[in-house]
């Protein structure tokens, strides 16, 4: 009796699981979902939220300002959204949750590069278009995937307008460290940095990968300082940053120049910071400017303004690219005239219109192509100081001493 | 500036902390053979007690460590008392098991409660420094390699030369003739457990100034301590001072020589190598 | 064996295969998780449940496994095939190379070096470059579920087989040996080095094989996914709640509580950590060795049987 109690069990478990798996739900009549797997919580859930309150917005813009006409019928968009804690493979199995089980009409990427390169496999796998505005890695849009398009501008270029404004700052910075995390962004900025120093006649005088989350930076620091560097760019993330500047003035290094890939254009992370984060440098390939014009929004400008009404802090670019992914999304369903995935596919690659992020335009790989305009910490907030060419306010440079700050 | 000199009073620096961080899980290992894989998440809980009470009572993290320290004490008491003491006999396998699922809850309930984003304690001297001979030396890390090894010192003594600490170690020994002794073991395994995480409390606020507090540093954090504990020796709680200071210093060299990315690389392949060779430590008696 | 078990089984092991044409694609994939899951299990049952080592670093053949399957097909172009049997080549090496002299400790200190193991491998898998460091390795997609379920199923049926040919064989006698009392086995002469290594080797393979199925169904690999130490307690928690050896403890556990952890996660997907940290504690203390020792004495003690658990293991 008790041998057949044990052998039922797992056919018990099988039938509990069966009637777990047909209540797949359907999209509503005139609904289009939307998914995605964002990092709400964990270590980078400070950035992450960014992308949830970027898509949640853009949807309920759309929607007030009409919806989407497909065809001639009318729908709304819909948001499904789940929060994949910061960790890949949790990301990874919701996507495949929302294509397989949830059936969502098309999605949405995380954020970060380790993230968008791994989830869009899924996209690919079951052949569903990703717009992602997280990932910049040239990894994610080197494999050959038709199914996935990013609005960030590839990370090798990140610290492009940086090295060129080494040129004309006085004294010209001459011996850079470079440190980057191990993480699929971070490496390959370090990759496309390393021709753009040597194209500018610079040899770094460190060049270092450390562990992503790495909380003790105390020997790169010992070595930048012995090795008197007077430029430090780092590629990493937002914590790592965080605890690098702490320690950096813990340990008192303060070379002339530090830019970093992320934080700067985050008030969070200037927050957390207070007066010890003026003077880095960093960059964005978005300013909420007027003259960035938008169908929904009206422009950058607007949109910024109606960002910090519905959520109380500042938008930085990575709350314009989650939108502006939304946007592409619609504009190409509408092209398309069909909710068919490969119609709309094709229907992204072509894109080519106008939006409070910029000209969005996906190169044959489906990423796009932004400059950076480089950005510093004065008086508490982000400045425009380099745009590639020219300066617009003058940079705070070189960076006085901790004691003396 | 000496570049290695400086690593090498940074990883001395690391080392002290590392020293505290593991002496609440050697402490409860070595008198109580209780392997406690649940030892990071409550440190991760003291790191959290003492950022509130850095926030919501300004309490500086280093006046407020005995605060943090009780506060675990009652927490291990309750815990050993309603569950580990329910175990005790049964095979150490069991132990690691229960504990590992303690930290597989303390860790959920941690991301319930305090959410998943990274906190720091920042008294308003954490930035300040002294240089010396040409090296530079953060004060708060000074302070905090300073008092764990205060605290081990003091751990020690209690153990050897107090009359609680004695018949801590006699009924961990030998139970029944404990017992014949008038000691209350279940009481007494409680105390022992309580003042393992009380020390796991005080790792925890000191943890909490020097690098960053979220609920997922437990598992790294009883990694390093069942490192630094095998190193060290469990024999006796001075063990986790050496333990501590060569894990920390291996950690630098390798980051310096080899790369930051092999820290881990090195710690491991030491507790391993150790085990292997030496498993009563460094500064165990050879079985 | 009485009569009706072999049928129940079949029929039990038909339903299963037949799954792919009468289950939702949510089912599909949760019976493939499941499914490597009681691999996992399995292959930890025979070293764990019958040699009596407990090892808490299985997981390092797991990551072994499809770090073979993901370097072979994505840096050698090699077939998955290929790429399986290289997995599995390097999971036995590793065990041959590491258990000779991890497998001289005892007990708990095993049981540390097992998983400090797993964490240089995750930390040196993390600085190769043929392995794509940290950033890990794409795998070519492919959609086809149906045959990732079937390859699990067969998986844990020759996994299943090999326990059974444990418990009626030379080899599987003296691991037990080994288990009971390893100075007695090794004064009856049974070598006792040998027999512990192949054990290890053998959880290993299919540790391995079922990472290798898992890297190319994901189609994502990186050292944290590949070598999580949470897949440890899990397989660990399963045999365990099972039955450690016994032939389908570990099935019927991972069964179980996959099938609880699948129901909490979709309704809140971090719950399902949550529990299955409180079924740990509460299975170690209130049943200690396994659901099949719980069946087997229950009707006759009914509670007590718990209560007695307690009252043997307590101070």
């Amino acid at each position: 009796m008790h041998t057949l109690f044990r052998h039922g069990l797992p056919c018990a478990a099988v039938a509990l699981a069966l009637g777990l798996g047909s209540g797949a739900s359907e999209a509503a009549g005139n609904e289009i979902v939307l998914g995605a797997s964002v990092q709400l919580t964990g270590p980078v859930a400070n950035t992450g939220r960014y992308y949830n309150d970027a898509y949640k917005l853009a949807v309920d813009q759309i929607n007030r300002k009409g919806g989407v006409t497909v065809g001639g019928k009318k729908y709304t968009l819909a948001l499904k959204i789940y929060d994949n804690q910061s960790d890949v493979n949790l990301s990874v199995r919701q996507y495949t949750q929302l294509v397989s089980q949830d059936k969502v009409n098309f999605l949405l990427g995380p954020f970060a590069s380790n993230f968008a390169l791994a989830d869009s496999a899924v996209s690919e796998k079951y052949q569903i278009p990703m717009v992602q505005g997280g990932g910049a890695s040239d990894q994610i849009f080197s494999r050959g995937f038709k199914y996935v398009f990013g609005t960030l501008a590839p990370a090798s270029d990140y610290f492009s307008s940086t090295i060129k404004m080494f040129k004309q700052l006085k004294p010209q910075p001459a011996k850079v460290a470079l440190l980057y995390a191990d993480d699929a962004f971070d490496v390959s900025v370090a990759k496309g940095t390393r021709p753009l120093l040597k194209d500018a006649g610079i040899e770094p005088v460190l060049d270092e990968r450390y562990s992503s989350n790495a909380s003790d930076f105390n020997t790169l620091l010992s070595q930048i300082k012995s090795k008197e560097a007077d430029a430090v760019l780092v590629a990493g993330h937002e914590t790592e940053i965080l605890n690098f500047i702490r320690q950096a003035k813990s340990l008192n290094v303060s070379p002339k120049l530090y830019s970093f890939t992320v934080g700067v254009p985050s008030e969070d992370f200037r927050k957390a910071l207070g007066k010890d984060a003026e003077y880095a440098f960093g960059m964005t390939a978005w300013l909420p400017s007027e003259t960035l014009k938008d169908d929904w929004f009206g422009d950058a400008a607007q949109f910024a303004k109606s960002w910090g009404a519905q959520y109380r802090y500042e938008p930085d670019y990575h709350a314009a690219s989650g939108v502006a992914d939304v946007e592409a999304l619609v504009k190409a369903i509408e092209k398309a005239g069909t909710l068919d995935p490969k119609a709309v596919r094709d229907a992204l690659a072509a894109s080519d219109f106008q939006s409070l992020y910029g000209h969005i335009k996906f190169a044959d790989n489906g990423q796009i192509h932004l400059d950076q305009t480089v950005i510093q910490v004065q008086n508490g907030k982000p400045a425009a100081v380099f745009d590639g060419d020219k300066f617009l306010v003058q940079a705070k440079y070189p960076m006085p001493d901790w004691s003396k700050r | 500036m000496d570049l290695l000199l400086q690593v090498l009073i940074n990883g001395i620096l690391q080392g002290g902390l590392y020293a505290i961080v593991a002496l609440g899980l050697a402490l409860v290992w070595g008198v109580l053979n209780i392997v406690n894989l649940s030892h990071g998440a409550f440190i991760m809980l003291g790191a959290y007690i003492s950022w509130y009470s850095f926030q919501w009572l300004h309490l500086d993290p280093f006046v407020g460590l005995p605060l943090t320290a009780v506060l675990m004490f009652i927490v291990g008491y309750a815990v050993q008392r309603g569950i580990l003491n329910l175990i005790v006999r049964s095979p150490m396998f069991n132990t690691l098991l229960i504990t590992f699922g303690l930290e597989v809850v303390i860790t959920y309930l941690a991301q319930l409660v305090f959410s998943a984003d990274f906190r720091t304690i920042n008294p308003s001297y954490s930035g300040h420094n002294i240089t010396a001979l040409g090296v530079t030396i953060p004060v708060v890390r000074l302070a905090a390699c300073v008092m764990a090894i205060v605290l081990t010192l003091a751990m020690w003594y209690f153990l050897l030369h107090t009359r609680l600490g004695r018949a801590i170690r006699a009924t961990a020994q030998n139970l029944s003739a404990a017992r014949l002794y008038g000691v209350e073991p279940r009481h007494l395994y409680a105390v022992t457990f309580g003042l393992g995480l009380a020390l796991a409390g005080a790792a925890g606020g000191l943890y909490g100034t020097v690098s960053q507090i979220n609920p997922y540093i437990g598992a790294t954090l009883t990694a390093k301590s069942f490192a630094i504990s095998i190193i060290g020796g469990l024999d006796t709680p001075l063990g986790v001072i050496a333990g501590g200071l060569i894990l920390g210093l291996i950690e630098a060299l390798t980051a310096l020589y080899i790369g930051p990315t092999f820290a881990d690389v090195a710690s491991f392949g030491v507790l391993v190598l150790v085990l292997i060779v030496r498993p009563t430590g460094l500064l165990g008696r050879t079985a | 064996m009485k009569t009706w078990r072999l049928p129940l089984i079949a029929v039990v092991l038909v339903a299963l295969a037949l799954l792919p044409w009468y289950g939702s694609d949510t089912m599909i994939q949760f019976g493939i998780s499941t499914l490597l899951l009681a691999v996992l299990a399995q292959g930890w049952n025979i070293i764990g449940g019958y040699t009596g080592y407990p090892s808490f670093g299985n997981s390092v053949f797991y990551g072994l496994g499809a770090y073979g399957v993901g370097i072979a097909m994505v840096q050698w172009q090699l077939p998955f095939a290929v790429g399986m049997v290289f997995g599995v080549v390097l999971a036995v090496v590793f065990a041959f190379l590491l258990g000779i002299p991890v497998l001289r400790l005892k007990g708990h200190y095993f049981a540390i070096a097992t998983l400090a193991l797993a964490q240089i491998m995750a930390a040196i898998v993390s600085n190769v470059p043929l392995a794509g460091q940290n950033i890990g390795l794409v795998l070519p997609p492919l959609n086809n579920d149906r045959m990732f379920y079937e390859l699990a199923l067969v998986l844990l049926v020759a996994a299943t087989l090999t326990v059974w040919w444990l418990t009626r064989s030379r080899f599987g006698f003296g691991l037990i040996a080994i288990r009971e009392n390893e100075e007695g086995a090794v004064v009856m002469g049974v070598d006792t080095t040998r027999y512990k290594v192949l054990a290890f080797a053998l959880a290993g393979v299919f540790s391995a094989l079922a990472g290798g199925i898992q890297a190319y169904w994901i189609t994502f690999l990186d050292p944290g996914s590949a070598f999580d130490i949470t897949l440890n307690v899990k397989m660990i928690i399963m045999a365990v709640f099972g039955g450690p050896g016994t032939i389908l403890g570990p099935i019927v556990g991972s069964f179980i509580l996959s099938a609880i952890s699948e129901l909490l996660s979709s309704e809140v997907t971090s719950i399902a950590g949550l529990f299955f940290g409180i079924v740990i504690v509460v299975a170690v203390v209130l049943m200690p060795r396994g659901l099949a020792d719980v069946v087997r004495r229950f009707h006759r003690l009914g509670w007590r049987y718990f209560v007695d658990n307690i009252r043997t293991n307590r101070i």
